[in-house]
């Protein structure tokens, strides 16, 4: 098992610090909490002021601590119709945040394999030269299709384009302005502390120590801060919500998440004279490779984020966002209308796909969750940040009513304060019509759309089933994979040569089954390392512990598929000494999708991969993501 | 009428140093420029009869200097009141300078002393509708301005390297003194001298004519699956020992050191390079075992040619940042370059022949 | 009794994170940095050096006192708190005024001089004013010698590097000077102006208890700052461009490393 002390265990004197409210993570959902929770605190709402039970005399005292080294590094680009948003901050426009607009048009567009590398199923090759043969009558143009008309429940209509960075970074200013509550960035949290069943407050990592974690020069134990209640807001692959999973398992009717996907995005500046106007939302399928979900939001000052989404159920063993995202912007639909434009900021995360159905505990005592690490995103709509943050709303308006009252912050009171309100909200409800609409993808990009439809249009009734969910389905191999492109001889080669080059393999492979080289220009088209460099920004402060762990490295080295490496977003983890892969911190973007691609399990524990991925300090240092 | 004063400094032995050689160089190409401008040079030392006759030739209509024992050590109290009374008695409106430690910590004083502004830092200098205009960066070298001022005196402090230096016949001259009562209160501060780096940063030399950059690289995996950290510090060492290059570092070998990891020991956050390090400047620079990608080529801005050893072919320095990547083994190379440096070296002082 | 601790005033602004890319703007009241409120900001490296240093001696010396005295944009300088603020204890003095590198440092000198005048308590006798040797916006150096101008300081010090209080109470002062080495001066003591290069203290963890303890000053300094007008008087910036350098690189694939030992030999030897 790997050497890596657990930072719980290791037997030093901590110090401790008292609030009433602890958070772990801030993005929209904590920000709901908090812009919500300061109403309450201020006395804004008419009834007296929340004061402090830790500190008696004082206001509440609330603290939230981000991982990353400021606000609003590391999230996305979005387009939604924030509705919740809106009800917390009444009059807000989009306008009041940078790079923020309003929704003007909508298009869904299915682009076709231009360059014939794409791997595409019989039904879908049948579909695209239909698609070619009536191309002209069907306005079809940059090999790519306008389909004519968009379904409602996809429709973002009314909706506002945000820069999740900029609007996560307005908030915190927000917030912090306010002087009810802190915001402390660059402070990870590491673990949850419990008392028992009862969540007591949470433990922040280790500073000053070497890459295992052991201490070393200015070791700093990581503080116990203590509060009645712990708002745990870290996100899809936050490591203190999978503690919790861990601890007090999941209620029956949930399941372990399954479906993922890894949403690459970049921020270019757009040339004087692109067409495109602020406000303009693209959403693009089948290119490049038909499971691959791509977007473009158009926001004002000629800047624009686009990007694509890589899901779990993409069955390639070179599973590569940063590749395919090249690919799909030189996507001739795309390229026509990013003629000039220029990287300007780049970043990937994890999404939690599975949504409702991957719903864990919401409360119990001590501890509340919400946003995506809660199920709260909606794979239907395709929105997240919106329910994120009216689960924050949510909790907020119930624990102002408990604290008010005097009541405890325990599981019972949680449950009546904040769970039944979301269930009665329309994030519930919305949440169940889209549980099952995605299971027809894991039998195929097809069924996966009519699945889709079937579920939107039904209401939640009808939706394409998508067979065991129990178990992850497993990756085909490369030899399987590239069969009549490479033979199992010249995959082998090329392993090796990769292996001995500390290389992923996906470069290579791709090159070799088609897909062509990429032509850098130094402008949109740039390497990986300067994408990480330049747009990402992405670096990390010394004196923290390796967060990407490989629990029995013995696994790894009998690991015919090592996706871990081939998936990495930031070229982070490469083929190390024995085949287990080795992990450089300094490139690591955290967005998580090596723990839900590592294919080998822990020995009688097939629900924990043998990666764990833990908080870790750096990453993306780009607020315009 | 425009007086440009030449504020110089001497050096331990009283003469002009190098830096105020291309001071001299400025004033005289600026002066072509400016039609009916006068030229006067203002020295500051102990002693400063060398610098002066030095200057003789140098165009100068007059020659101010502020001398005395009190004036030798570079101080800010003594150097500051030197420069104001200089700038005052030669009433000037344009006050040249080297950029060197000494006249950037006074100066800015004596632009103040005289109600005056101050530039640093110039790399370069132009005529624009008749009036004077300099060229310097912003940002640490990510943007160049070209900018003017109105308010007089102006004191332009130019960055070394700029002008090559002048080197005219020297020949008899006296100076005018200028008098400065360097009374106790500016000299509550005693000059010890000065002291080389510690051993192990004497790898910096910023007046070497190469620079070598270490990149990550070199402390990764090699093609038999193991790093090399040692062999990869001896190298290093033997290079620099027999070419006197300085030594830069990218940015993520300098926080390796800083992780306690077995990496190279040598290295220390003076050592960076590049966006968030220095930007220094030498003739030639070989990077080595670095991508070239655009955050660190930002620390190559002032190296003239440039060459990379990589083993990818596809990194930044083959995208117009170096002159020549070889795309080859940088142990390999670096230790045959060892071999050839060594053959080539002349016996050490001493040494029996 | 009264104290022998130094009160240590550090002058120490904003700087755009340093990784972020950077580009010109200009707008109606000169240049400025393109998307200039949405970069994310980082206490100027120098003059972090120069606070850890501050912080390290304050902790050293009994009755001393660390203040930040900072100009910028109220909001910029709230969000670099959250940073700053985890790292060592301290009082803000805020300013709110233009911070970039397009201002002229004498008129970023007038204001915080003026700052630090209005410091109740402040004794000269004991004053220390520190900060970095130059920005990482406008590069200068000149700031903090006018600041210590201002405030009638004699004995300034610029790119130091070490500051060793003694027993006679004097100060050895290390400053960077060409060649890779240091000037070793002595000084009778307080008050010095002392630009502080890299120093040698790593940057200290972050700790949440000085977080909170210092947030209890920071809010109210940001609230009650003053504004202060800062630009550039008198300057004339013809045009700010981006280097654009663009090499034809000879990409060398096949040669031995012997051979490319004798190319890379010959080309160090020309002059």
């Amino acid at each position: 098992m790997a050497d890596t002390p657990i930072q719980a265990e290791m037997d030093v004197e901590r110090q401790k610090l008292e609030a009433d409210i602890v958070c772990i993570g801030f993005g929209p959902a904590t920000a709901g909490f908090l812009i919500e929770l300061s109403r309450h605190i201020g006395g804004e709402e008419g009834a007296p002021p929340l004061a402090s039970r830790c500190q008696p005399g004082m206001p509440l005292q609330v603290l939230c601590y981000e991982r990353a080294e400021d606000l609003g590094f590391g999230v996305s680009g979005v387009v939604t119709r924030a509705r919740s948003i809106r009800e917390s901050l009444p009059g807000l426009s989009p306008a009041d945040i940078p790079l923020g607009a309003a929704v003007t048009s909508e298009r869904m567009v299915y682009l076709l394999d231009p360059v014939g590398a794409s791997r595409r199923s019989r039904t879908v090759r049948i579909g695209d030269r239909i698609l070619r043969l009536a191309g002209g009558a069907l306005g079809m143009r940059d090999d790519a299709w306008e389909l004519p008309w968009i379904p409602g429940f996809l429709h973002k209509t009314g909706g506002w384009v945000l820069s999740m960075g900029q609007f996560m970074q307005w908030a915190g200013m927000r917030l912090m302005g306010s002087g009810l509550v802190q915001l402390w960035p660059g402070m990870p949290v590491s673990r949850a502390v419990l008392d028992g069943q009862r969540v007591v407050g949470v433990q922040l990592l280790d500073q000053g120590t070497d890459r295992q974690g052991r201490p070393s020069d200015g070791f700093l134990p990581g503080m116990e801060v203590r509060a009645e209640l712990t708002v745990v807001g870290d996100g899809p692959v936050g490591s203190v919500g999978r503690q919790l999973d861990e601890r007090f398992g999941r209620p029956s009717r949930s399941e372990a998440p399954s479906d993922w996907a890894v949403g690459m995005k970049m921020v270019v500046d757009l040339p004087e004279n692109s067409p495109l106007a602020p406000g303009a939302v693209y959403h693009t399928f089948g290119y490049p490779e038909p499971e691959i979900f791509g977007f473009m939001y158009v926001h004002p000052d000629r800047v624009a984020s686009l990007g694509i989404f890589v899901p779990s159920w993409l069955n390639s063993p070179v599973r590569t966002a940063y590749r395919c995202l090249q690919h799909w912007i030189q996507h001739p639909y795309l390229a026509r209308r990013l003629e000039g434009a220029r990287l300007r900021s780049w970043g990937a995360k994890t999404l939690q796909e599975s949504g409702r159905r991957a719903e864990p505990f919401l409360v119990g005592d001590g501890f509340a969750r919400i946003g995506e690490g809660s199920g709260s995103t909606n794979v239907l709509t395709g929105s997240g940040v919106d329910e994120a943050w009216a689960t924050g709303a949510q909790l907020a308006a119930g624990v102002a009513e408990l604290w008010r009252a005097g009541l405890p912050m325990s599981r019972d009171r949680l449950e009546a304060a904040y769970e039944q309100r979301r269930r009665s909200s329309w994030v519930e409800r919305e949440a169940r019509v889209a549980e099952r609409s995605r299971d027809g993808f894991r039998r195929g990009i097809v069924r996966g759309m009519l699945g889709m439809a079937l579920a939107g249009w039904t209401g939640g009734r009808l939706w394409w089933p998508g067979g065991s969910r129990s178990k992850p389905r497993p990756i085909e191999s490369l030899e399987s994979f590239y069969r009549g492109r490479l033979t199992p001889e010249e995959i082998d080669a090329e392993r090796r040569r990769s292996q001995s080059q500390g290389l992923a393999l996906h470069e290579v492979l791709m090159e070799r089954a088609g897909w062509p080289p990429i032509p850098h220009d130094g402008r949109l088209l740039v390497s990986h390392q300067d994408a990480l460099l330049l747009g990402g920004k992405v670096q990390a402060p010394p004196g923290y512990t390796d967060h990407v762990v490989y629990m029995d490295p013995g696994l790894c080295e009998t690991c015919g598929s090592r996706l871990c490496i081939e998936v990495c977003s930031g070229q982070a983890l490469r083929p190390g000494e024995r085949g287990v892969p080795a992990f450089d911190r300094e490139k690591c973007v955290h967005c998580g999708a090596c723990l839900w691609s590592c294919t080998r399990t822990l020995p009688g524990r097939p629900e924990r991969s043998n990666l764990d991925f833990r908080v870790g300090a750096g990453g993306l240092h780009s607020a315009e993501n | 009428m425009d007086t440009i004063l030449l504020l110089l400094h001497t050096g331990p032995d009283g003469g002009l140093t190098r830096a105020a050689r291309e001071t001299v160089a400025a004033g005289q190409q600026i002066l072509r420029d400016m039609p009916g401008a006068s030229l006067v040079a203002g020295v500051v030392g102990g002693q400063v009869q060398p610098a002066i006759e030095q200057l003789a030739s140098s165009g100068a209509s007059r020659l101010l200097a502020v001398e005395g024992p009190a004036f030798g050590p570079a101080r800010h109290a003594t150097d500051a009141a030197a420069a104001a009374a200089l700038i005052r008695s030669a009433q000037a409106t344009l006050v040249l300078a080297a950029g060197t430690s000494r006249w950037s910590r006074a100066l800015p004083a004596a632009a103040h002393r005289c109600q005056g502004c101050i530039d640093t830092h110039a790399t370069g200098w132009a005529m624009v509708d008749g009036s004077l205009a300099i060229t310097r960066w912003y940002y640490r070298q990510r943007m160049e301005a070209q900018l003017r001022r109105t308010p007089r005196p102006w004191l332009i402090l130019f960055d070394p390297g700029i002008f090559p230096p002048w080197d005219g016949a020297p020949g008899p001259a006296q100076a005018q003194r200028v008098e400065v009562d360097a009374d106790p209160n500016l000299q509550r501060t005693r000059v010890e001298g000065v002291q080389a780096p510690a051993a192990q940063a004497q790898t910096i030399r910023p007046d070497a004519d190469l620079l070598l950059v270490a990149g990550a690289g070199w402390t990764k995996k090699q093609a038999d699956g193991r790093a090399h950290v040692q062999e990869a510090e001896a190298l290093l060492l033997d290079f620099l020992a027999k070419s006197r290059a300085s030594l830069g570092s990218s940015k993520s070998l300098v926080d390796l050191s800083g992780e306690g990891e077995a990496v190279l020991s040598f290295l220390t956050h003076l050592n960076q390079v590049g966006q968030t390090g220095s930007t220094p400047r030498h003739p030639k620079g070989l990077a080595t075992c670095c991508h070239g990608e655009e955050p660190h080529a930002v620390g190559w801005r002032f190296i003239h040619e440039r060459r990379a050893i990589n083993l990818d072919p596809g990194c930044g320095w083959a995208r117009g940042k170096a002159d020549v990547l070889y795309v080859a083994d940088a142990f390999a190379v670096l230790a045959a370059v060892n071999a050839r440096l060594a053959q080539a070296a002349p016996p050490a002082p001493g040494t029996p022949g | 009794m009264t104290s022998t601790g130094y009160n240590i005033v550090v002058c120490g602004g904003l700087a755009p994170d340093p990784l972020q890319s950077l580009e010109p703007a200009m707008g109606p009241s000169g240049p400025a940095l393109k998307n200039e409120m949405m970069l994310p900001v980082v206490l100027d490296p120098w003059a972090s050096h120069a606070l850890y240093e501050a912080a390290h001696l304050a902790g050293r010396i009994p009755g001393s006192k660390v203040w930040l005295v900072s100009l910028g944009h109220r909001g910029k300088l709230q969000q670099m708190m959250m940073t700053v603020a985890q790292k060592v204890p301290f009082e803000l003095v805020a300013i709110e005024g233009a911070a970039g590198g397009f201002t002229d440092p004498a008129e970023t000198a007038a204001a915080l001089a003026e700052a630090i005048r209005s410091i109740p308590g402040l004794d000269p006798a004991r004053l220390l004013v520190w900060g970095g040797w130059e920005s990482a916006t406008r590069g200068a150096g000149v700031t903090m010698a006018l600041v210590g101008e201002r405030l009638g300081i004699q004995d300034q010090f610029q790119g130091v590097d070490e500051f060793k209080v003694q027993p006679d109470g004097s100060f050895r002062i290390l400053e960077r000077v060409e060649g890779g080495q240091h000037q070793v001066s002595i000084c009778t003591g307080p008050p010095v102006l002392a630009g502080w290069a890299t120093g040698s203290l790593p940057e200290p963890r972050n700790n949440p208890q000085i977080g909170m303890q210092n947030m209890r000053s920071v809010m109210p300094a940001l609230q009650k700052a003053r504004t202060a007008k800062v630009g550039a008087e008198g300057v004339r910036f013809d045009r700010i461009t981006l280097p654009q350098q663009q090499r034809a690189t000879r990409v060398v694939k096949d040669l031995s490393p012997d051979q490319i030992a004798d190319e890379i030999i010959g080309w160090i030897r020309q002059p």
